[in-house]
Order: structure tokens, then C-alpha cells, then sequence
């Protein structure tokens, strides 16, 4: 039984970038194009691991959402990793352990997403199959 | 062989200069000036003392030896005040710094009337250090405060002129000559010049220092100006760093995206397109993001400020560089001290610094020639020298490699993926830093970049 990835990101194209690398890997892919609608799919589909980017409407908008996926009972167990551009844009750089009390995500993955560090890191929480 | 140091001025962003000072950068520097005076009075109480000493013991004057000492021991007593203020009380606020030096000022043009109604008066050729206030006035405050001061330095002098005069204050007689001090032509001659110097010298002095304020106002504005400039640079800079970065870093992840996906089903000359295709794209993006560190570097200073560890820095970055390293067989020679050596720095400068050195002697380095990494800790600070075998840079070149964009025609041919970022990233994130960098290099046989990292 193929795995589900929840992706929720505004940007379309990096959206299919990472369903075409996903999908090649062996992984099934759902996507949201804002916080609202990634948060219901999360609650109705309970995905395996969720892609997350930080920045869309809003500037935290990522954040919030991951907040609201940790206070799930369906959802708070879900692995979350956090698509970034702080560091490029701030100097800041994320980091999973020291930033875990305001940011409950398991990992960052800085953009340009880089395929091969994608699929890297979704293996890592998740094997294709079950 | 060529050795070139980048300069080690730190670049720090300046304090707008404040404008309700007189011509003073704050309150602190009029401190300085404060301290300054302070010396000066303890010099004029002691030479008062021994002037008078000297002029009754040797010139035969007959002075009042007690009510001058009086008056010594007065201005010894308040210079120890204003001596004890200025150690304990902070110079913070610059009005009250100023309204003091301007009591201070008042009170020794008292002392000075009151000595010299002790010491001649009108007779004493000394009553010219009057003068000496008037110009100092000059140089602390503005126009009409100058005026008040040289106005209350003549009325007093004036005062005790006409008061010897009329007979009101005794006159103590300075030789043993006819006494002056009574006769009116020498009385109304010795006024008169002493108004005209000190009306000229207090006209003068307002002149100039307005002049000298105009200028400093002019520099202000300017300065401002520069400022808001160079904010609005950074921020176009980040701006179009990111809009462009965007669409290009997607496109560039899309084409790899393909190339993982259906690359090994691919013919090769498309394929091999697709990778140069890459390899461009990601040229671009180094291109504006060195373009972003270049404009981001006080941004960097004050974020990720941690104990960076250098020596497990060196081989994450050495470690970053191994597909290359070994594709080219570089003979890698690493030598650190033997304990960790931590520099609190930001993080990012750092690395950025390091990795542009480490991956520069990768890039530029001949086929398996030697790649050295070298580090000395100086206690005030760190050197890091980076060493290849590899093309170097011709003695012409050595003053430019420094140039935003300037790539020398050798780096050129060894490769086309520079940026010509990397170098004045490295040297302007070291000297804002407080380091410098320097470099060594012959031609043909390769170049030893090395940065100083400093603690302070």
C-alpha cells in the first residue's frame, strides 16, 4: 500500500516538482495550496508525512499550521517537514532540536529543494511502503 | 612571489552625529574637553601661586600674599569638584554637560576679576587671559552664548577697572612706578583696547565656529543622506534576490526533478544538456545569492552569533568538497591543533568565509596537486590559511581578485562556473569581522589565501 504525502504549498510548480520526484519514488501525493485546505485534508486523509512550507499568505502561515496539526488528536503524530527559505532570507538558519519549543516540526528543508535531499529526508520518517 | 593584505578596517554603519550638540559628536567627547579644561585650571592655580610668590620674593612687588593664596586654594577646591564630578557622574545627556562647563566658566572669570583685583588690575598685562576665555567659549558654544560670555568677561574686567578708579576697590600697586590705576587717559586707553580685542576675538571666534558648524550640519545631512541610500540598495538588493532567486531555483529543481525521474531513459546529448542546464541555473543562483551576502553582511553580524567550532567546520566543509576532491585526486593535507578551536562569530560569516577559501582551492587546484588547510590559534584571534597547487593568480591580477565579479583569465578557463562573488564575500565578511586576508600566490604553481579571524 503506497504512503501519502500531504503537500501544502502556494507555489505550483515546486508542488509538482515534488509530486514528479515523489511519485517516482514509490510514494502517493495530495497537495493544498493554503494553510485552511492543507489542514482539512490533514484531519480527512490523515497523510503519513506532510510537506510543509512556511511561508504562504501569510508570513507564518506555516507555522500556524503546523501549531494547529500538534493540537490534532488525528493529526499530531503526522511527521512535518518544514519547507524554508529563512536562512536564505534572514541569515537564520533552523534548526529541528534547538527550534523544536516554538516550532513543532520534525525537520527543514532549506529551498532550492534539492531532489535527491527530498527524497532523502522523506525516507528517513517514511519508507514508500508499508 | 606576490603578497597582497586586504585592508582590516572594520566597516560599522555611523552614528548620526547629534544635532542639538553645539560641536560636540556627544556627550562624552565634551568630557574629553571637560578633563581637558580641568588640567588647564590645575596648571593656572599653581602658576598663580608661584607668580606671585616669585614677583614678591625677586621683583620686588609688594602683593597680598593671603587673600592670593585665598583665591588659589578657591579654584584648586572647585577644580577638585569639577575633577571628582567628571569621575563619578556618567556623562549621559550633552545640555547638562554643557550647562556646567558653562557654570564653570562664569565662576573663573569671577576668580580671574578677584585676583586681579589683588594682583594691579588695570596694570596687570595678565587681565589678557580674559581673552583666553572668551576663545574657549568660542570653541563650546554657539553664537549668542559666545557673546553673553565675552559681554560678562568685559563688564567684570570693566568693572574692576573703574572701581580701582574711582577709588570704590583698592588698587594694589604692581611697581614702583607712578600708579596707573587713577589715571583716567590710561585707564580709558587700556579699556578701549582690551574691548576692541575682545570684541573682534569673540566675532572672530562666532565666525568661524558657524562657519565650522555649516560645514558640520552640511556633513550631517549628508551623511544621513548616504545612509538612507545605502538602506535602500540593500533592501533593492534583497528584493531582487529573491524575486529572482524564486523562479530561478524552481526551474532549476524542476530540470533535476526530471533529470531523477526520467534522466537514465533519456539519450545522452539531451540528458548531458539537461545537467549543463542544471549546472547554469545553479550558476545563476550563486550569482544572486552572492549578490545577497554581499549587501546582507551587518544582517549576518548579528544573528547565529555562537562558538563556532572551527576545526569540525574545516571538515564538514572538506567533507562537502569530497566528490570533487576525489574525482580530481587532490592529495588533502589538514593540520589544526590538536584541541577544537572556537571562535564566537556568526556562523554564517564563518562558513560562508571558509567554504569560498576550501572550495576555491578545490575549483582552482591542478589535478592531484596538493589542497592544505592550516590552522594556528593566536589566542586574540585565528588563522586559517588555505593552500592549493593549482593555477594561481598572476601579480597584476593579485589587486583585483577582490573586485565584485572580476574572475582572472586563468580562472576563467579552469572553469566557467565562478561567480566572482566568492572572494569579495570572503573579504568583506572578514573585515566586518575586524579581520583581514591575505593572500600569496605565484603563477603555475598555486596561491595560499589566509584569514585572520579575530576574537575581539
Amino acid at each position: 500500500m503506497k504512503r501519502t504525502i500531504l503537500v501544502i504549498d502556494d507555489d505550483i510548480d515546486l508542488v509538482e516538482i515534488i509530486r514528479l520526484t515523489l511519485e517516482n519514488e514509490g510514494y502517493g501525493v495530495i497537495d493544498a495550496q493554503n494553510g485552511a485546505r492543507g489542514l482539512e485534508l490533514a484531519r480527512e486523509r490523515k497523510p503519513d508525512l506532510i510537506l510543509l512550507d512556511v511561508m504562504m499568505g501569510e508570513i507564518d502561515e506555516g507555522f500556524q499550521v503546523a501549531y494547529e496539526l500538534r493540537k490534532g488528536d488525528n493529526t499530531r503524530d503526522i511527521p512535518i517537514i518544514m519547507l524554508t527559505a529563512v536562512a536564505d532570507q534572514t541569515g537564520y538558519a533552523f534548526d529541528p532540536e534547538k527550534d523544536s519549543d516554538f516550532l513543532p516540526v520534525d525537520e527543514y528543508l532549506e529551498k532550492p529543494v534539492s531532489p535527491r535531499r527530498l527524497v532523502d529526508l522523506v525516507r528517513k520518517h517514511l519508507p514508500p511502503t508499508i | 612571489m606576490e603578497r597582497r593584505t586586504a585592508g582590516a578596517v572594520a566597516q560599522t554603519v555611523p552614528e548620526p552625529i547629534a544635532s542639538e550638540s553645539a560641536h560636540f559628536v556627544s556627550a562624552d567627547s565634551l568630557r574629553l574637553r571637560s578633563d581637558w579644561f580641568n588640567r588647564m585650571r590645575w596648571i593656572a592655580a599653581v602658576g598663580m601661586v608661584a607668580a606671585s610668590l616669585l614677583a614678591v620674593e625677586f621683583g620686588g612687588v609688594v602683593l597680598p600674599r593671603l587673600p592670593i593664596l585665598l583665591t588659589a586654594t578657591v579654584l584648586l577646591a572647585m577644580n577638585t569638584v569639577y575633577t571628582l564630578r567628571n569621575r563619578r557622574v556618567p556623562a549621559v545627556d550633552i545640555r547638562a554637560e554643557l550647562r556646567v562647563v558653562k557654570l564653570q566658566m562664569v565662576l573663573d572669570l569671577l576668580l580671574l576679576t578677584v585676583l586681579l583685583g589683588f594682583s594691579g588690575g588695570v596694570e596687570n598685562p595678565f587681565h589678557f587671559v580674559y581673552i583666553i576665555h572668551v576663545l574657549l567659549a568660542g570653541l563650546l558654544f554657539k553664537g549668542g552664548e559666545i557673546h553673553r560670555m565675552s559681554l560678562l568677561a568685559g563688564l567684570l574686567f570693566t568693572a574692576e577697572v573703574l572701581g580701582e578708579a574711582t577709588g570704590l576697590v583698592p588698587h594694589h600697586h604692581l611697581s614702583s612706578g607712578p600708579e596707573m590705576s587713577r589715571d583716567w587717559r590710561f585707564v580709558a586707553s587700556g579699556l578701549a583696547a582690551f574691548w576692541l580685542v575682545l570684541v573682534a576675538c569673540a566675532y572672530l571666534s562666532a565666525s568661524i565656529m558657524r562657519h565650522n558648524r555649516t560645514i558640520k550640519d552640511d556633513l550631517v545631512v549628508r551623511q544621513q543622506q548616504l545612509m538612507a541610500a545605502d538602506k535602500a540598495k540593500i533592501d533593492f538588493f534583497r528584493y531582487v534576490s529573491h524575486e529572482v532567486k524564486t523562479p530561478v531555483v524552481t526551474a532549476q529543481s524542476a530540470v533535476e526533478a526530471v533529470l531523477a525521474v526520467a534522466g537514465a531513459d533519456m539519450a545522452e546529448k539531451p540528458r548531458d544538456l539537461l545537467r549543463r542546464t542544471v549546472e547554469r541555473l545553479r550558476q545563476a543562483t550563486e550569482i544572486v545569492q552572492g549578490l545577497s551576502d554581499l549587501t546582507r553582511g551587518p544582517l549576518h553580524q548579528g544573528q547565529d552569533v555562537r562558538d563556532v567550532n572551527l576545526n569540525r567546520l574545516v571538515a564538514t566543509l572538506l567533507d562537502g568538497q569530497q566528490t570533487l576532491v576525489e574525482s580530481r585526486r587532490l592529495r588533502v593535507e589538514v593540520r589544526l591543533p590538536a584541541e577544537d578551536v572556537l571562535l564566537r562569530a556568526s556562523e554564517t560569516m564563518v562558513d560562508k568565509v571558509l567554504g569560498n577559501l576550501i572550495s576555491n582551492a578545490v575549483r582552482y587546484n591542478r589535478d592531484g596537486g596538493r589542497l592544505i588547510v592550516e590552522m594556528h590559534d593566536l589566542g586574540d584571534a585565528v588563522r586559517v590559511s588555505v593552500a592549493d597547487e593549482g593555477i594561481g593568480i598572476r601579480p597584476e591580477d593579485l589587486g583585483r581578485i577582490f573586485d565584485e565579479f572580476y574572475r582572472t583569465p586563468e580562472a576563467k578557463a579552469a572553469s566557467t562556473l565562478g561567480t566572482g562573488l566568492g572572494l569579495p564575500i570572503v573579504k568583506r565578511f572578514i573585515e566586518q569581522m575586524g579581520g583581514e586576508i591575505a593572500v600569496t600566490s605565484e603563477p603555475g604553481r598555486g596561491s595560499t589565501f589566509t584569514a585572520t579571524l579575530r576574537r575581539s
